[in-house]
């Protein structure tokens, strides 16, 4: 066996000029960072070229939010103790950056089918990079879907102040994190597209109910009271309202746990799902 | 100096009876054009993730330019180029950009959203190798809307963009035509000649190893023969190694083929970093595929 051998640099490069071969690389932390970087503009890129991922995207809150939303509230939001609407609004926004950018992980198995995985996983970066360019990527079809939320939002009559939108937004890449990492679980073990996109919807459909994003759980007990404590979705979407609701008198009526429950509990549930996830979807690939 | 080194190699997949690699070892000199042949079945994909870090092995060792595929995998990646058997371009993207994120991937630039925001150095390597194989006007169509020779050749492009040390072709003319065959043996050649880069070839095209250094042969996980084409073509008397190829599993089940393997199980026969003088001496008009 030879010595390693040394990492070939043909000439200068860098930003500018030099030789058209040269192969200096970016140091280790700003190379993965960059690498998670290009994997998530290929995501958003490839969404660009697609309207009919965005016109989904947008259409995905006049159903959850227009239909079952707007039925209950014409039918049941009154006596709650609070502005229905208003609640119900903060919830879709969360759950719209948590649910597509979950759902949009499912492009993960899409690459393994394509086989666009191959050229992901021979590259020189830690796996960590790439699950997280592919959360950053799907978390911009998550934000255009809070566009939807906010227009039907205005249509029903409710809307958020700039300051509400811009804590909202603070808080996004935590909730899109959040929602990715969750559906690591999934992608680490599943590797055909309809199984994913089933087992998706499984966990991303009880949790807006059992999260409380359209329909209070604040008396929730149970087994439903401890499913909706075991979702990552119920401290990201209480986590939200606490921070609209600070200070007013309505916050005891619409926030469940301290704040710093809420982000212990996201942070915790994401860094779980997140190490756990990638770990699967590492090894699945490589150990057959 | 050996850039490919395997000891030993073991793979069983999982729930699988029989290894589907048994205990193979080769070495790869620097520069080396290195063809692994064998029928369906024989192992040579396997191998070929096992080296690029894409698959576990069982047991055994292997390096790549010094580097063990097990424990410092980012360094062996560093230093590879792989063309897939399975074409892998992202279709919903244009040539460049999927050039783009992979030079983003392998840390040589800042990703930008567009190409013109890209370093000149970028553009300019860029412009340079869609030069090379005549692809420049295609550089900013989208994939799904090229031929499946023009998409081979961004994928070569792709694969060189970091300078490899070691470029790893798996059928790389799979589904092409003969002209487009032809095309991209000529760019390989040519990068071959300038860069002196190492090529690791499987095939099921036996012509386009008639210019390889050294020919392995694996059949049933096994290493059947190792050592120059012109050796293997003497020593089992055929006029080309197609000939050679064929008569050889033919007849391997008879045992009655000497075994052409070093005693080392392994290819060790020096060659010239680039197999510049060789190249050079190739007669003009030669079409032999890899010479």
């Amino acid at each position: 066996m030879t010595t390693p051998a040394a990492t070939r640099t043909v000439g200068a490069e860098g930003q500018g000029g030099g030789d058209w071969r040269a192969t200096r690389r970016l140091p280790r932390a700003a190379r993965e960072a960059n690498a998670a970087l290009a994997v998530a503009a290929r995501d958003v890129t490839s969404t660009l070229k697609n309207p009919g991922s965005m016109i989904t995207a947008l259409l995905m809150p006049v159903l959850i939010m227009g239909m079952i939303g707007g039925t209950l509230m014409q039918n049941m939001a009154d006596g709650l103790g609070f502005d229905f609407g208003e609640f119900m609004l903060v919830g879709m926004v969360v759950n719209m950056l948590f649910m597509m950018t979950t759902m949009g992980m499912i492009s993960l198995v899409d690459d393994s089918d394509d086989n666009y995985s191959a050229e992901l996983l021979v590259a020189p970066v830690s796996r960590y990079a790439i699950v997280v360019g592919k959360i950053l990527g799907s978390s911009f079809l998550a934000l255009v879907s809070c566009g939807g939320v906010l227009a039907v939002g205005a249509v029903m009559g409710t809307t958020l102040a700039l300051w509400q939108l811009l804590a909202l937004l603070a808080l996004a890449p935590l909730m899109c994190l959040s929602g990715g990492a969750l559906a690591m679980i999934v992608m680490g073990v599943i590797k055909n597209n309809k199984t994913a996109n089933v087992a998706v919807m499984l966990i991303t459909m009880p949790q807006m109910f059992l999260a409380g994003v359209i329909i209070p759980i604040s008396q929730s007990s149970g087994l439903l009271g401890a499913l909706s404590r075991a979702m990552p979705m119920t401290y990201c979407v209480d986590l939200g309202r606490a921070v609209i609701y600070a200070g007013r008198p309505d916050y005891d009526a619409v926030v469940m746990f301290n704040p710093a429950v809420n982000l212990v509990g996201v942070a915790a549930l994401t860094a779980v799902c997140l190490v756990v996830g990638t770990w699967l979807y590492a090894r699945s690939e490589k150990h057959r | 100096m050996s850039v490919i080194e395997v000891e030993n190699l073991v793979k069983r997949y999982k729930r699988a009876k029989q290894p589907a690699v048994k205990s193979i070892g080769f070495e790869v000199q620097e520069g080396e054009f290195f063809a692994f042949l064998g029928p369906n079945g024989a192992g040579k994909t396997t191998t070929i993730s096992i080296l690029t870090t894409t698959l576990a092995k069982t047991a055994g060792a292997v390096r790549i330019a010094g580097f063990d595929v097990d424990t410092q995998h980012h360094q062996v990646r560093d230093h590879i180029g792989i063309i897939f058997q399975r074409p892998n371009l992202d279709r919903t993207l244009t040539a460049e950009e999927n050039i783009r994120i992979h030079a983003c991937l392998y840390g040589m630039y800042v990703y930008r959203p567009a190409f013109k925001m890209m370093p000149a150095s970028y553009r300019e390597r860029v412009e340079r190798l869609a030069g090379i194989v005549g692809v420049t006007d295609a550089l900013f169509t989208r994939v799904s809307q090229l031929s499946g020779g023009m998409q081979r050749k961004f994928e070569v492009i792709r694969s060189l963009t970091h300078t490899p040390h070691v470029l790893f072709l798996d059928e790389p003319t799979q589904g092409l035509d003969a002209v487009a065959r032809h095309d991209l043996w000529d760019y390989l050649n040519q990068i071959r000649r300038e860069w002196g880069t190492t090529v690791f070839l499987t095939t099921h095209y036996i012509d386009e190893a008639e210019g390889a250094d050294t020919v392995c042969l694996i059949d049933r996980g096994e290493i059947a023969l190792c050592c120059p084409p012109e050796e293997m073509k003497r020593r089992l008397g055929a006029a080309t190694l197609e000939d050679a190829y064929v008569d050889y599993l033919r007849h391997a089940a008879d045992a009655a083929v000497p075994s052409l393997v070093s005693p080392a199980g392994s290819s060790r026969r020096k060659s010239t970093p680039a197999g510049a003088s060789a190249l050079s001496a190739e007669p003009e008009g030669d079409r032999r595929f890899g010479s």
